[in-house]
């Protein structure tokens, strides 16, 4: 099953890219899709983000619902 | 205050017109249960950067999330200080420099809650909201991806 990932700012710029679709089983935790993101983006190794889960952040320990829309997000500048 | 607000979209497209701020108090001239007005506005300033000088930033934002994170923060506002009412005004796209971004409009029957409370939006606003900013960076087309700190 999948679920969409977006990508914002900084992260949409450095893969060129602003969602797709990445591939969701059961028990799959915000840490494991991070580093699935990072192992097929090694551009991204340096770049702080946060996860947020249907657009609240969440903890990295926390297992992804499904369905769920997930957003990548780069430091905020807004102000 | 337990007063549910009803949501009211923040983010707009392009510079804030200073137009709205003088329209935002004549709005208020009626509500004569106001005693002090408390604003806050973001302008773009030409920052050196070390490949030329900020000439504007391009806003972006994960709206919808944007949108609530702006809604959650009017709502604790008014929970933490006794305020009339409350206008926040984002830009999205490009604001050129000199140009203004963000746009916070407070009113309360005594300046204290107001002060306080445009310090608490502003703070809360910049680390809370997802959005997203690009210096741009002379005529190059370069840019420096901004980060609130």
């Amino acid at each position: 099953m999948n679920i969409q990932i977006l990508y914002f700012g900084q992260i949409a710029d450095r893969i060129g890219l602003s969602a797709e679709n990445f591939d969701w089983t059961s028990g799959l935790l915000v840490s494991t899709l991070r580093e699935q993101i990072l192992a097929k983006y090694p551009i991204l190794k340096d770049q702080i983000f946060k996860i947020a889960v249907n657009q609240k952040i969440m903890q990295e320990d926390m297992p992804i619902p499904f369905p769920a829309e997930i957003a990548c997000l780069p430091p905020f500048a807004g102000g | 205050m337990n007063k549910v607000h009803k949501p009211k979209k923040v983010l707009m497209q392009g510079p804030i017109d200073p137009q709205m701020v003088a329209t935002s108090l004549v709005n208020h001239q009626s509500k004569t249960n106001i005693g002090a007005h408390a604003l806050f506005l973001g302008q773009i300033r030409a920052d050196q950067k070390d490949n030329g000088v900020v000439t504007g930033i391009e806003y972006s934002a994960y709206e919808a999330m944007a949108e609530e994170a702006f809604h959650r923060i009017r709502e604790e506002a008014f929970t933490r200080y006794d305020l009339t009412c409350m206008h926040l005004y984002h830009s999205l796209g490009v604001v050129p420099v000199g140009q203004i971004s963000l746009f916070v409009f407070v009113s309360s029957a005594h300046r204290r809650a107001s002060l306080e409370a445009v310090d608490f939006l502003v703070e809360r606003i910049k680390q809370d909201v997802p959005i997203f900013g690009k210096e741009l960076i002379g005529a190059t087309g370069d840019y420096i991806w901004k980060e609130n700190n």
